[in-house]
């Protein structure tokens, strides 16, 4: 009997080593595909600054540890695109949103706890407009013709060639002439970039109803009526000056899902002829 | 007597029962040792593959989230065919009462006992958390009994379990005490015995059917095909034990014991044939999304083929035995032709369950995703340890029958006295 | 993630140098001797209490309490930080429900990894409750001089006869090719539109008929969960559930403790054992907690919709009011609480 059992041990031994390799190529597979993957969010980074819908836009810096019980970060971005995908804390960056007008209709959506990120916040700590347009020079400057620009191509290319509105307005059909650090609506009411809604709604009446009621655009913080939310502004989603080209600015998108094991990407991604 | 005593004397006897019984199935010739060493080596290796299992999860086989089930679910489902079609060798004896196959009842219950137990290995093996197996004990854990078709699985596998087990070890004990069976007793378990069979695979292909979005599998013909390949495999399987069993020992089996079981094979491959047409017209002439499994596994999907030969190495060789099986003289070449045919069909309606059956039913997924499956070495060497122990148990349990079937094995004492020890 | 970050990681855990899984299957390859090693990668060892625990449904309020805290402690001490399990039980008079704007979705996949950085989710293997299909817009192949191709020809199997169609070959038009593994420079693409998909939290749910141990079920909300400590790893809901919505743990989850969300919910959340099913739950541990899902917050575009479907003034309910509205695969008759719709 001691032959067979000596033979056995070997067989067991072959296919330990046999079953050893394969794991063993198993893992430095594995290896090398997440070496080339990008770092997650790094824990104690300084400050990271991510975007949330527009690129370079509608920025947001990322606070660790911003809610202690948790030790949450406000929010958690993408290590590939930058993006803000995650919020610990979604009210972060906000004040309340000021005085929205009553219809006394069915579009009268629930304001009493609304809020919204500030971009005059933003501006006061920054550059304000008016420091370079104090608004006196183009207040009498006719004729309202539409003309290239010598600065801010990187928020519009071609002034000329508004991709706005078809051709029907221009510039400082928004941007308020007498007051740059403000808007305009088309009666000309003063408007602050903090409620760009009341000036896209003053010609997109329909969408503005919709936004109004919850249907149109998008709402963070509590899911109940009533409740604490954050209202995204017209302006964080989609951008005024290109948005004839397309609603949303584009972006990169956070990577594919791992592919079945065993498969290679050639597999799956044949295309129908 | 005490009641210690009394204990000790009534257990006596089961004792020598087992320990005559077990130390006769351990002995034979060198093929026997040879056969018995082939499978331990399987046992060696699978120990340590099932270790690994075990600890690190089923992410050592092949299994994903788009092909979840492995190549255990699968082989269980064979199990299932050939447990099932045990009660062909049950059924002509007590049913049709022939005599040249009263005497092998017994092994056919061996059969169906040991392909449950095999059967059962491979759900272990398939599940997530074994350590949790108790959550599905009625009464223990929560028996979601009657909406979840495992529950009836559970069922219907344990109590036909329970059956051959009692089935077989009765009757094996009464030929080894020499005494008369208590019919009033064994007759009717052999009948539930009988109507269990199918009901354990009819069970078996209603969870598969009752996954509505694999449309592959979502089809009335399914429990036909399973019980027509329980009774072309089951019967190979049976035609194979019998042609080596009366080859290797004492115990007579007549050429009409193996006849009956290729006229079985014979109609149940014709079986298949007409259900794998059904199943395929019917998809295929309307063309519908519902086909796309198939047509995966006919054509392949965009340069993904690799189950398009096994598919028609199975489609050849279900119809290939079916037609030579016809002529009678291929039906009674004994020592030549027959056993070939008898393991072809075996090994390719095994081969068929997963290569044809589960994993191509998996493509598309749900969300339109094909994938293929990929075996790992650890998950084959499960399966060959499952089997290994499976066929160790069928070969010992089959020999020790054999001897008290022949009266090799029995009782000495009942000799000498001719009667009980009472 | 790299290398020497989940060994600092794994360090983490009270000073002990402990293995991770890719290590532990290093040492089973080089040499049967590794046999002795320890077998689970990250995790704690499960205390006996806790593998002889009960359906969570039917524990007394003193045995839940008791498993939260043998969780939380287990939690705490595997990530090294202060983990809590909440019990907060489902708000009265609610039912949740979804709505996702198909004609808004760019494809960015943010709802994918907002979902894997809320839930928990195994990193590697990694596993996503989101996909997001990426369909291709109808575009005509059909020629013009394949017009009277249809015709009555006549074949080695003789005459095909009168066809309606002018091709019955070929298909006109789009066929309705997906894409799960899109990548392209930037998103939305202007030949495709997207569909992402996840648990549809099903009224009539197979996934629920389909469980042995009733470990997935409905809560009073319509929402499905599992209890991971009573999943026995069978899979049946797997295959029942006609979305794909359901994630198997294959092996032990690895979750780096920096990327660990400690604020868990005992059915939603909270790190899940090897061997069980795990799926999108609308962050149950958020929505009973009155805010919104992680992804509807990630969306940039506001294309995702979430509230009660009992209350007629929340935005699921305008939606269902004002737009057209569908739902995935209803030919399956499971009665999803997931919407889908147009502008």
């Amino acid at each position: 009997m001691s032959n067979y059992m000596r033979a056995g041990v070997f067989y067991g031994l072959f296919v330990l080593l046999a079953g050893g390799v394969m794991l063993q190529n198993e893992a430095t597979a594995e290896e090398g595909k997440s070496d080339a993957a990008p770092a997650q969010d790094k824990a104690g980074a300084a400050s990271v600054e991510c975007y949330e819908s527009i690129k370079d836009s509608t920025n947001l810096t990322k606070v660790e540890n911003a809610n202690p019980k948790f030790g949450y970060p406000n929010v958690k971005c993408s290590p590939t695109t930058g993006a803000v995908l995650w919020y610990g804390d979604p009210y972060t960056d906000t004040v309340p949103m000021g005085e929205m007008p009553k219809f006394g209709d069915e579009t009268d959506g629930d304001f009493a706890q609304a809020v919204i990120r500030s971009r005059t916040k933003h501006f006061k700590t920054t550059m304000q407009c008016s420091g370079c347009h104090p608004g006196t020079a183009q207040a009498a400057a006719p004729p309202n013709e539409p003309r290239q620009l010598q600065m801010h191509q990187d928020i519009i290319s071609d002034a000329s060639k508004l991709q706005h509105g078809r051709g029907a307005i221009w510039c400082l059909d928004c941007h308020n002439a007498a007051n740059r650090d403000t808007l305009v609506d088309r009666r000309k009411n003063e408007v602050s970039f903090d409620e760009s809604y009341k000036l896209c709604g003053s010609c997109h009446g329909d969408t503005y109803s919709k936004w109004r009621i919850g249907l149109h655009g998008k709402r963070t913080g509590e899911w109940k009526v009533g409740g604490k939310k954050r209202w995204w502004t017209c302006t964080e989603c989609h951008n005024p000056h290109t948005i004839q080209e397309h609603r949303f600015n584009p972006v990169k998108p956070e990577p594919p899902p791992a592919l079945p094991r065993g498969m290679s990407s050639s597999e799956t991604s044949s295309k129908h002829e | 007597m005490t009641m210690k005593q009394q204990i000790a004397s009534a257990s006596q006897k089961p004792i020598a029962f087992a320990r005559d019984f077990f130390s006769y199935a351990i002995k034979g010739g060198n093929l026997y040792y040879g056969w018995l060493l082939f499978l331990s080596f399987f046992v060696i290796a699978g120990l340590f593959t099932t270790y690994v299992q075990m600890t690190t999860g089923l992410i050592v086989t092949g299994a994903t989230d788009q092909i979840t089930w492995e190549l255990f679910i699968s082989n269980f489902i064979f199990t299932a065919h050939i447990a099932a079609a045990a009660v062909l060798v049950v059924i002509p004896a007590y049913i049709y009462k022939r005599k040249d196959m009263k005497e092998l009842a017994v092994l056919g219950e061996i059969i169906a006992l040991t392909f449950v137990i095999i059967g059962l290995n491979f759900i272990f093996y398939h599940m997530g958390r074994i350590d949790r197996a108790w959550h599905a004990i009625p009464g223990l854990g929560i028996f979601n009994f009657p909406s979840s078709m495992l529950t009836y699985d559970i069922i219907v596998l344990n109590t036909y379990l329970a059956i051959n087990l009692v089935a077989v070890s009765y009757l094996l004990y009464m030929r080894y005490l020499g005494q008369p069976m208590n019919t009033k007793f064994y007759t009717p378990l052999i009948y539930v015995a009988v109507a269990w069979g199918p009901l354990i695979h009819i069970v078996t292909a209603f969870i598969l059917s009752s996954n509505a979005a694999i449309y592959s599998w979502k089809t009335a013909v399914l429990p036909f095909a399973f019980l027509s390949m329980a009774g072309a495999s089951g019967s190979s399987l049976v035609i194979l034990m019998f042609l080596l069993i009366r080859k290797f020992s004492k115990l007579q089996i007549a050429d009409s014991v193996i006849d009956f079981f290729s006229q079985v094979i014979v109609w149940s491959l014709g079986l298949i044939i007409l259900v794998f047409i059904s199943e395929f017209f019917t998809e295929l002439y309307s063309g519908t999304h519902h086909a796309a499994s198939l047509e995966f596994m006919i054509d392949g999907h965009h340069g993904l083929d690799a189950y398009v030969p096994w598919f028609k190495m199975t489609m050849t060789l279900i119809v290939l035995p079916f037609i030579l099986l016809l002529n009678t003289t291929i039906r009674k070449s004994y020592n030549s032709l027959l056993p070939v045919i008898c393991s072809v069909v075996f090994l390719t309606i095994l081969i068929e369950k997963p290569a044809v059956l589960v994993f191509p039913a998996f493509s598309p997924t749900p969300l339109g995703e094909y994938a293929v499956y990929h075996p790992t070495l650890i998950e084959i060497c499960n399966v060959l340890f499952i089997w290994a122990v499976g066929f160790i148990m069928l070969t010992l349990l089959t020999k020790g029958a054999i001897g008290v079937l022949t009266g090799e094995v029995r009782d000495s004492k009942t000799v000498e006295a001719g009667g009980g020890a009472k | 993630m790299s290398e020497d970050k989940r060994e600092m990681v794994d360090e983490q855990d009270d000073g002990q140098v402990k293995e991770s899984r890719r290590d532990f299957l290093k040492k089973m390859g080089v040499a049967a001797a590794a046999t002795a090693a320890a077998p689970a990668a990250t995790a704690k060892a499960v205390s006996i209490a806790e593998a002889l625990q009960g359906h969570f449904e039917l524990m007394s309020d003193e045995q839940k309490q008791k498993a939260i805290a043998r969780l939380e402690e287990r939690y705490s001490e595997q990530f090294s930080k202060q983990t809590t399990v909440a019990n907060t039980p489902a708000p009265d008079g609610v039912l949740f429900g979804y709505a996702l704007n198909i004609s808004k979705c760019i494809g960015c996949r943010r709802c994918v990894e907002a979902c894997v950085r809320e839930n928990n989710q195994s990193r590697d293997p990694a596993i996503q409750w989101i996909r997001v299909l990426r369909m291709e817009k109808g575009n005509v192949t059909f020629d013009a001089k394949d017009l009277n191709a249809g015709k009555p020809s006549s074949s080695s199997l003789g005459d095909h006869g009168i066809q309606s169609g002018g091709h019955a070959g070929k298909p006109v038009g789009i066929s309705g090719y997906t894409d799960h593994y899109y990548e392209p420079e930037q998103v939305p693409e202007d030949n495709a539109f997207y569909f992402p998909v996840q648990c549809q939290q099903c009224e009539k749910p197979a996934c629920v008929k389909a469980c042995p141990v009733r470990a997935t079920y409905r809560d009073p909300n319509g929402i499905v969960v599992i209890d991971y400590n009573w999943c026995i790893g069978c899979r049946m809901c797997q295959l029942a559930c006609p979305y794909w919505a359901r994630r198997f743990n294959w092996g032990e989850p690895v979750l780096p403790s920096e990327e660990m969300n400690p604020k868990t919910h005992y059915l939603g959340n909270r790190p899940r054992p090897r061997g069980v099913m795990e799926k999108c739950t609308f962050c149950l541990q958020r929505v009973r907690d009155g805010r919104y899902p992680a992804c509807v917050e990630a969306c940039p575009v506001g294309a995702r919709k979430f509230g009660n479907l009992l209350d007629p003034e929340s935005e699921v309910r305008k939606v269902l009011a004002t737009k057209q509205v569908f739902r995935f695969k209803e030919e399956f008759n499971t009665d999803p609480k997931f919407f889908y719709y147009m502008d």
